[in-house]
């Protein structure tokens, strides 16, 4: 049995007694991710790729279907499951270093200190030593968003659920944030499902990465990125990724074409 | 605020004056509010003492006003001095208010994340928000008599709804985002309410604070017209019975000072307190 498993998962929003009209999000969502694997959703906005981590996160439920995790059954949020939010969602009374603390501290952590020295050793790791007393307003949207990794690392998560967590930053601020998590990886080897509608991001983080149709969310295809580690950026140019790449954005312009009718011309124009 | 990584955040003069709003006090803006003052005051000089073309009896010249303030701050009003009528109005407020938001502010949070209880409450609220609080004072009085009792129960009710609806809707309106933020990292259902749920409130409650004083300290004037023995309220009431017209307008000018000064004490606090407010 794999270590995350999600099984025929539909999701129907608005079965919950609240009125409006019922959408079917998801629909017959299978997948599995193996301990330490970076696995990657990709697909266009509104596909419920968002709502999958959702389930997984257990902020939903899913309307059919099992997730199970390590063999047992998701009933809620868990520190163990981390989210990471498109948002970096820090709590702005709080500074850097309180942030930081949240965790162990609502979990009454029996040892304090221990918990600061490893808040101080991950903030150094992501480049925040010396903003410890800095207010989430006073930091750019890169270091906000590092420190919201940094608060949910403090857990020692089994596995990372990360939401697009780097589409609101600028490119080169991206490119950064995406080696950093990498090199955490490295260092803590946690589960990762990464959800991303970019193409090269998957790539480059993933070693699998799974396509969803537009909503309903169906599973498409999954792809295996068999680039070595540790990757650089330079692996962003191998003919390795760049096959993969146009296979990848094809997939999705059929997928884009399916509903919109979007010219053919026009992302020919794109992936050259 | 020097911000962390160079990209400078700070919000240009031109965005600001654009953007306007009280957030945006520049210096010419305090030059403007300078000049409105200046303005006002020249006007009043004028046309009561240089030109003398509004009669004294009904707005008398600064200078006169100044003198009879000096007068009545020696010698007191109808057997108090003028301190302790200031402070007499101040206290009354001071405890109609801090009872107010005392039990306002528990029961908006409990309307705030109770459905229930904001079904229950919201008829009564709602029926209330259209009644002038001045207007419940003869109530009042008949309730409580002429007393102390019945003029801290109109200052109580008169910021009471403004403390309680805004802080309802602060506790409804804290973002998804941050409650599944702390749910995920392990807070419970206690500690979501202390570490996030109430901090999040706090800017929502400050606002009703903020309008639950300034309507307080407006209504405890307007309870002293109606039979009081001291305050500022009752001087006014009083000297205009007399014709002491001075009087009348050392006290309205009084009212207004201090409640300038009081706003911008509770603003000063609100800058501390919710200080990420209005900053991204």
């Amino acid at each position: 049995m794999a270590y995350l498993e999600i099984s025929g998962v539909d999701k129907v929003f608005g079965t919950d007694g609240k009125p409006g009209q019922k959408v079917l999000a998801l629909e017959g969502i299978n997948f599995a991710v193996e301990q330490g694997e970076i696995y990657a959703l990709l697909g266009p906005s509104g596909c419920g790729k968002s709502t999958i981590l959702e389930i997984v996160a257990g902020f939903e439920r899913p309307t059919r279907g099992t997730v199970l995790f390590d063999g047992a059954r998701i009933t809620g949020p868990e520190p163990e499951r981390a989210m990471v939010f498109q948002q970096p969602n820090l709590f702005p009374w709080l500074t850097v270093i309180d942030n930081v603390m949240f965790g162990p501290r609502v979990q009454g952590q029996s040892d304090m200190r221990a918990a600061a020295k490893r808040a101080g050793h991950l903030l150094e790791i992501c480049g925040l030593g010396g903003f410890e007393k800095r207010y989430p307003y006073q930091l750019s949207g890169g270091m906000r968003q590092r420190v919201a990794i940094v608060r949910v690392l403090m857990n020692n998560p089994r596995v990372l659920l990360m939401d697009e967590p780097f589409g609101a930053l600028d490119a080169l601020t991206r490119l950064t944030m995406q080696e950093l998590l990498l090199a955490i990886w490295g260092e803590l080897k946690p589960t990762i499902i990464f959800v991303t509608h970019d193409v090269d991001e998957a790539l480059f983080l993933a070693d699998r990465v799974g396509v969803m149709s537009r909503r309903p969310g169906r599973m498409k295809r999954e792809v295996g990125v068999e680039i070595g580690r540790p990757r650089d950026v330079d692996v962003m140019i191998t003919p390795k990724f760049t096959a993969l790449k146009s296979m990848l954005i094809h997939e999705l312009r059929n997928e884009a074409q399916a509903t919109d009718g979007a010219p053919q011309d026009h992302t020919k124009i794109l992936t050259g | 605020m020097p911000s962390a990584n160079g990209s400078d955040k700070e919000i240009q003069p031109m965005t600001r004056s654009i953007i306007g709003g009280a957030a945006a006090f520049s210096n010419s803006t305090y030059f403007y509010s300078a000049l409105s003052v200046s303005m006002l005051f020249l006007i009043w000089i004028g046309t009561t003492q240089w030109l003398a073309v509004v009669s004294t009896k009904l707005l008398p010249s600064p200078v006169s006003l100044f003198n009879e303030f000096l007068v009545i701050s020696r010698s007191g009003y109808a057997g108090t001095t003028l301190l302790g009528n200031i402070l007499a109005s101040f206290f009354r407020m001071v405890l109609g208010f801090t009872l107010s938001a005392a039990v306002a502010i528990p029961v908006g949070i409990a309307m705030g994340m109770s459905g229930k209880v904001r079904g229950f409450l919201a008829p009564i609220f709602n029926g209330l928000r259209p009644v002038p609080s001045i207007g419940l004072i003869p109530l009042m009085v008949l309730w409580f008599g002429i007393g102390q009792t019945s003029k801290v129960a109109v200052i109580f009710l008169a910021s009471f709804l403004f403390v309680v609806l805004n802080t309802a809707e602060g506790v409804r309106s804290v973002p998804v985002g941050l409650m599944r933020a702390a749910a995920n990292l392990g807070a419970g259902r206690v500690q979501m309410f202390w570490r996030v749920v109430l901090p999040a409130s706090l800017p929502a409650i400050f606002t009703g604070l903020k309008t639950g004083l300034a309507v307080s300290w407006a209504v405890v004037v307007a309870a002293e017209l109606l039979g009081a023995q001291r305050g500022l309220g009752f001087m006014i009431e009083d000297a205009a019975t007399f014709y002491r017209i001075k009087v009348v307008y050392i006290g309205l000018i009084l009212i207004g000072l201090i409640g300038i000064a009081m706003t911008a004490a509770i603003n000063a606090l609100e800058r501390r307190i919710v200080h990420w407010v209005g900053k991204s």
